[in-house]
């Protein structure tokens, strides 16, 4: 016994430090996501009437022909716009990573664009363009007597959502195309492999944990996302059933918020999916070193054909911001290939009010991805980094955000933060506070992702070695950890960001005055009349121009940095 | 750089919150009207009432209600603007609505038929709305189809694939459409207008803008709206024409005071510029071009222009009982949502083979035939519940929420579902086997 | 490219001891250091050589403070260091990777320990300055990390480590990354910079070639457990087991069993002959016959040896010697002979006799 009193056991030490961290993360991810979420959501396990706890509701979901047909068709739908934005977004990543490719930059960014799509006007302008009677059917009709009813029912709701939301499968799959180690291909090369049988065996599979970060978050978003099945009038999917029952007046319906819960569940669940098909597969992480794949010098044939698709490609993605730019211009379009004439009254129309909207829109939408990016890096970084207790759910908490729709947030926070008064008398619900709150946890699980990412390209020896000189765990964060991860941060603020800035169905519950409003808003104000819609889009004009804009600075930002830094070996 | 753009953020935030503390006599409206509206309102009130700045908040009907709910413990909203008089009554029956007596008198009581002002003085009616076909003379033009004038024009086979309607369940105007074909036209008959349409749409919007939206661009060629939307389109430029047909009513767009408003005596000063003759002639500019419900104005009204206190039509429109259609709201958009909107498909197709045979008997005409597509439009324009079950309250407890447990909504709903699933499969049938027999 | 010879600037304070007591470690359930007991002496170079995955890295780490024990005591000059974090130890550690950060330069990289001591600015310049003048480096500080080659890393990453003029020096696998020429010019350097500072140092390699070389001491280790420690000669002199004999150097393992008793003893190996076993030998259970190659002759058997009949199999002209494989029973024996000119070679497939002296066989178990 003496030797074992002389060996006493140790206790892995407590890090108060990460304790707190998760804590104070936890405790706002409470306050502002599931507190109020959840006082909406209790509906769904409430009986109507009496109030009684109940699982009916869930029971009636499973019994409703409506709701099963609805979420065969959601699943149908988020899987299908999975496919069509793989087919969109692989050339384009292909392309401007593994050959030498004029514009890749350019087409970098342009793939971007597409997520900045503003509400209703975006709308609008696919069915000017691509409906059964904009500018392609009608033209298509006067030559060849036929229409392609490309924005109608199930296979509209795809080609919007594919055209929407490819951008994140680009952006993943060419982060992680680039990491490849130039090693693995030319070992495969000098095995005999080339062409498409090496890009199918060797540099997509070590690229598929990039391509499935994307295609998740691709699934989940069309999975979720009301506002395209609705502007295309189709009602049989979750996400618009939940919407439609959740706000019809004199309504107590639960079923609204049952479906709610199915889709964070469905959500949550495909998420969790992705990151167990993940497991183990980290495989741009292992190799680093060798500075990325080989770029190819394209033949003249190729050069051809490679501009021709990616134009086309490109001239598709942004199709819907070249509606919306006539549109801004555009005095009447009606029935007509093109505009009647041409004016630039709309612009002159939302000039004097646009400053105030664009202010508000940056405020909010950079405070909202500040947030994001220093609530998803700290959540990273305790995944990634450490092992205390509650970290997985603070991610799956964070990632849930996902699927809670929009207007459940809204009157949640109406709920929970209307009852609260400053000192005054004013509702803590009404401060444009609150406004930047919902967007943070709206645009969340885009820079925790992000976040997540960056930190584990960060080789934790890096980390190591500065502990090993004498640097505290807090300041090798700040000295080693943040630098190194400023790219991979400033990509997830450019995401919360851009999102947030067009973002609409939280806020439209939460803003109190115009003076408050950021750009979607006055976009939907404008929106409700026939005159409206040319400032509307002058409006949504603006919207695109100044996301963009921040969106291609932050880009320069980063590789200016990746330069300064220099592929690290 | 993040941290100028943080220090960016901060002095915006610190001019952003001095706005709050200016204005003392800011009056906030929430209301459904679009900001070519409110604009001209607001701009003609402020100059009116010089010290009062109107603060609007833009909020669809259905959400600004929902809104006035949750916040009622902690009132900020002076007033309630909108369009369809159910909302207000809806925030009547909740009490978010204050009693008042506005110092305009002498307006008319009624329009049309509808009576103008809340009896009790809770709300008021400010402009005059009437429901009606608008259609975009493009369209029509390209396909070569007739300029509808009434309702059941709606239901001929040259209109398919070419109506659009918005859900009554999501636009309050709409639902008083609804509510007045089935009053005009009776429980049985309307629900067959309704469903002989329906099986004509070819698009169920789920705003109230989305259907002069879609006739305006000519994605659709015609669209069930409130006046307004056509009037103030064409004063837009856009190639669209508008129809009252005969089985309509006009009813008026309100506003209603706040329960608790904080600005009280603010809510009154606009109540009080809204009815006078000023605010009243804000309604014809072009970009709003509603009926004003003061008669005098109509004088000053653009030519062509309807008025409702003259206009012979509209004294012959059908009494608008709006206690019938309170009693059966939920029940009259939940039959249009589950027997139209989410079967729409079927329904559509089921029609298109009834078009086909009609079409066939109509050269030949086989008696056989003939009986199975009359049964095929019966299956189609039967209904699950009749006029007295659906204001019951054994079913208005279903959607409201009783003492006494009732069948659950979700229960009613795939109920109604399932019942048209198969009325419309066998219709689709039966017509088809029709067509085979003429054939 | 050579290391500067002196040490001005940076004063080594006096070798520290490192004492390891009954360390045990898991990984889960996995138990991957077994009652590890180890003494290094003040001003030691000495190496953990092992197989990848028999725990040197581990332990190296958890003297650094990157693992934590459950129980035991790493004790570094007089301080068990067990319980601090890896910041407060003082304990210099070049990594494989070298983990030089990017974002900085050369010169940021050595400053950043000095920073972290709160170092006045001019300490700072000039210890950063005496650390890349001991490597050599001094004329690329502002290079970044990305624009030097394999070899230029390595010896910034040992400056940076040395800069903070830490009580003892941990390398892992610091030449790993090194092409072979480089790796014999840097482990020599290494050797002299030791000297010079004299800094208790521990070298993790599975290279024995780079342990023996540079390394006065040596602990071989094997799933988890010290096998054995020495210096390169005693252990390859007088390897303890079967593992630390075929780790170090090329050994002749032969099956047999123990035939006889006290002075008579024969260990008998089938198919071949028999040895006698020396007085005073202990022969565990279960041991094998060992013997180096150079121990053995083949063809004449010398007075005192025994010979083993056996079958030429291959032969490699290795210059100074040639090298025999011999069939001998069912095992595969290499014999060495130093090649003179005109010596006749066996031809393949020759029968012969491997001729053996007791005194130079050892027997050992796993």
């Amino acid at each position: 016994m003496a030797s074992v009193a002389s060996i006493p056991f140790r206790r892995v030490t407590a890090k108060p430090g990460q304790i707190a961290a998760v804590a104070l993360i936890g405790l706002f991810l409470a306050i502002f996501l599931i507190v109020p979420a959840g006082t909406v959501i209790y509906t769904a396990f409430t009986e109507k009437g009496t109030g009684a706890l109940t699982f009916v509701n869930f029971l009636d979901f499973f019994r409703t022909d409506l709701f099963r047909r609805s979420f065969f068709n959601s699943v149908y739908v988020a899987g299908m716009s999975v496919v069509w934005a793989t087919l969109i977004a692989l050339p384009l990543a292909v392309l401007t990573t593994r050959f030498d490719f004029r514009g890749s930059m350019v087409i970098q960014t342009l793939g971007f664009v597409p997520l900045i799509m503003p509400p209703f006007v975006g709308a609008v302008a696919m069915q000017l363009l691509f409906g059964r009677n904009g500018t392609v059917n009608l033209m298509l009709y006067d030559w060849f007597g036929v229409r392609i009813p490309f924005m109608e029912g199930l296979n509209g709701v795809i080609f919007v959502q594919s055209l929407h939301y490819f951008p994140f499968i680009l952006i993943n799959l060419s982060t992680s195309l680039r990491n490849i180690d130039r090693s693995m291909e030319e070992a495969a090369q000098n095995l005999g492999s080339s062409g498409f049988r090496l890009f199918r065996r060797i540099v997509f599979p070590l690229s598929m944990p990039g391509y499935l970060a994307g295609a998740s978050l691709v699934f989940v978003k069309v999975f979720d996302d009301l506002a395209t099945p609705l502007l295309l009038n189709v009602k049989d999917m979750l996400a618009p059933q939940a919407y439609l029952r959740v706000t019809s007046v004199g309504l107590t319906d639960p079923m609204g918020y049952v479906i709610s819960v199915i889709l964070i569940i469905v959500s949550v669940f495909a998420m969790w999916l992705s990151a167990v098909a993940m497991r183990g597969k980290d495989y741009s992480t292992v190799q680093r070193g060798g500075g990325g794949l080989m770029r190819r010098n394209l033949s003249r044939g190729e050069s051809i054909v490679a501009y021709g698709v990616v134009g086309f490609i490109l001239l598709l993605v942004l199709s819907p911001h070249i509606g919306l730019l006539l549109l801004s211009f555009a005095t009447v379009w009606s029935y007509s290939p093109l505009p009647d004439d041409f004016t630039m009254v709309h612009y002159a129309r939302v000039f004097d009010e646009s400053s105030i909207y664009i202010k508000n829109t940056l405020i909010y939408a950079s405070l909202a991805g500040l947030i994001d990016v220093v609530i998803g890096g700290a959540i990273a970084y305790l995944l990634l980094r450490t092992k205390v207790v509650g970290r997985r759910w603070l991610d799956w908490a964070a990632t849930s955000a996902l699927a809670i729709p929009g207007v459940v947030l809204g009157i949640g926070y109406l709920r929970t933060f209307y009852g609260v008064t400053l000192p005054d008398g004013t509702p803590l619900a009404t401060l444009w506070v609150m406004v930047v709150l919902a967007l943070a946890i709206r645009r969340l699980p885009y820079a925790l992702r992000a976040c997540y990412a960056a930190l584990q390209q960060v080789s934790e020896s890096l980390e190591e070695a500065a502990e090993n000189l004498g640097a505290t765990k807090q300041r090798t964060i700040r000295r080693i950890v943040l630098p190194l991860m400023t790219g991979g941060l400033l990509a997830g603020f450019v995401t919360s960001f851009s999102t947030a800035a067009v973002e609409l169905s939280a806020t439209l519950m939460l803003i109190q005055s115009n003076s408050d409003a950021p750009i979607a808003y006055g976009i939907y104000v404008f929106m409700q009349s026939p005159a409206g819609r040319g400032p509307g889009a002058a409006l949504g004009v603006i919207a695109v121009i100044m996301v963009a804009l921040c969106t291609l600075l932050s880009h320069y930002v980063i590789e200016r940095r990746q330069k300064a830094i220099g592929s690290a070996k | 750089m993040l941290k100028t753009i943080a220090a960016a953020m901060l002095v915006s935030a610190a001019a952003i919150s001095t706005v709050y503390a200016q204005d003392g006599g800011k009056v906030t409206v929430v209301t459904s009207f679009s900001k070519d509206v409110t604009d001209p309102f607001k701009a003609s009130f402020e100059a009116e009432n010089p010290g009062f700045t109107l603060d609007v908040q833009n909020k669809s009907t259905s959400s600004g209600v929902k809104y006035l709910d949750e916040i009622k413990a902690n009132n900020q909203v002076d007033l309630f603007w909108a369009s369809a008089p159910d909302a207000f009554d809806s925030l009547k029956g909740k009490s978010l609505l204050a009693k008042f007596a506005p110092l305009v008198t002498g307006l008319p009581e009624k329009v049309g038929s509808y009576p103008v002002n809340d009896p009790e003085g809770y709300y008021f009616g400010f402009a005059a709305s009437g429901y009606g076909i608008m259609w975009n003379d493009r369209y029509l033009e390209a396909n070569n189809l007739p300029k509808p004038a009434e309702w059941s024009d709606l239901t001929k086979p040259e209109f398919h694939d070419h109506v659009a309607i918005a859900a009554p369940s999501r636009s309050g105007t709409t639902h008083l459409t609804i509510e007045t074909v089935l009053q005009g036209e009776g429980w049985d008959k309307g629900w067959g207008t309704l469903k002989g349409i329906g099986g004509n749409l070819q698009q169920v919007t789920e705003r109230s803008f989305g259907v002069p939206d879609a006739v305006n661009s000519g994605q659709t060629g015609i669209g069930i709206v409130i006046d307004f939307f056509a009037f103030s389109a064409q004063a837009g430029g856009f190639p669209v024409s508008f129809v009252y047909p005969s089985v309509t009513t006009v009813v008026p767009a309100n506003i209603g005071i706040v329960a608790n408003a904080p600005n009280q005596k603010g809510a009154e000063a606009f109540v009080n510029y809204l009815l006078s003759e000023k605010g009243q002639a804000v309604l014809l500019e072009p970009s709003i071009r509603r009926l004003p419900i003061n008669p005098a104005l109509y004088a000053n009204a653009p030519e062509g222009f309807p008025n409702p206190f003259k206009d012979p039509r509209f004294q012959s429109m059908i009494t608008f009982d709006s206690d019938v259609s309170k009693k059966r709201t939920d029940v009259v958009d939940t039959l249009f949502d589950q027997l139209i909107s989410f079967q729409l498909d079927p329904l559509k197709g089921a029609t298109k083979a009834i078009y086909a045979a009609e079409k066939a008997l109509a050269a030949k005409d086989v008696a056989e035939a003939r009986t199975l597509v009359n049964e095929a439009r019966g299956l189609i324009s039967a209904m699950p519940v009749t006029a007295d079950e659906a204001a019951s309250p054994q079913i208005r407890d279903a959607f409201t929420g009783g003492e006494q447990k009732t069948a659950r909504q979700a229960e009613l709903e795939q109920q109604w579902a399932s019942f048209a699933t198969k009325n419309y499969a066998e219709a689709k049938a039966k017509a088809e086997k029709a067509l085979s027999l003429v054939d | 490219m050579n290391m500067n010879t002196t040490t001005a600037g940076l004063a080594p304070s006096p070798a520290k001891a490192i004492s390891i007591r009954d360390v045990n470690l898991f990984y889960g359930d996995l138990q991957v250091l077994k009652d590890i007991n180890l003494d290094i002496q003040p001003g030691e170079f000495f190496a953990f050589l092992g197989p990848s995955g028999c725990g040197k890295t581990t332990l190296l780490r958890l003297i650094a403070g990157f693992n934590t024990a459950r129980q035991g005591s790493v004790v570094v000059g007089g301080v068990d260091v067990l319980d601090m974090p890896p910041w407060k130890r003082d304990i210099g550690m070049v990594f494989q990777s070298y983990a030089l950060w990017p974002h900085m330069t050369v010169a940021r990289n050595v400053a950043f320990g000095l920073e972290e001591r709160r170092l006045p600015r001019a300490e700072v310049e000039r210890r950063v300055d005496a650390a890349l003048n001991l490597v050599g480096l001094k004329h690329l500080a502002e290079r970044r990390p990305s624009q030097l080659s394999g070899g230029q890393q390595q010896r910034v990453a040992l400056a940076r480590t040395i800069a903070i003029e830490p009580k003892v020096l941990l390398l892992d696998e610091p030449l790993s990354n090194l092409d072979a020429k480089m790796r014999v010019e840097v482990r020599r350097e290494l050797r002299e910079l030791q000297q010079r500072l004299q800094l208790t140092t521990i070298f993790v390699t599975h290279d024995q070639e780079e342990a023996n070389t540079v390394c006065d001491r040596i602990a071989v280790f094997n799933e988890g457990r010290i096998q054995q420690v020495g210096t390169p000669m005693g252990l390859y002199e007088k390897p303890a087991n079967l593992f630390v004999a075929n780790f170090l150097g090329t050994a002749n393992i032969l099956d047999g069993h123990v035939v006889g008793a006290g002075a008579d003893r024969l260990f008998e190996v089938p198919g071949a002959g028999s040895i006698p076993i020396p007085a005073g030998t202990s022969v565990p259970r279960g041991a094998k016959l060992v013997f180096r190659p150079q121990y053995a002759t083949i063809g004449s058997v010398a007075p005192g040896a025994v010979a083993l009949a056996g079958t030429v199999t291959h032969r490699e002209f290795l210059g100074a010697t040639v090298r025999y494989g011999v069939q001998v029973g069912t095992a595969s024996v290499l014999v060495d002979v130093p090649f003179h000119s005109g010596d006749a070679l066996l031809e393949t497939g020759t029968r012969t006799s491997v001729g053996l002296q007791p005194s130079s066989a050892q027997w050992l178990a796993e």
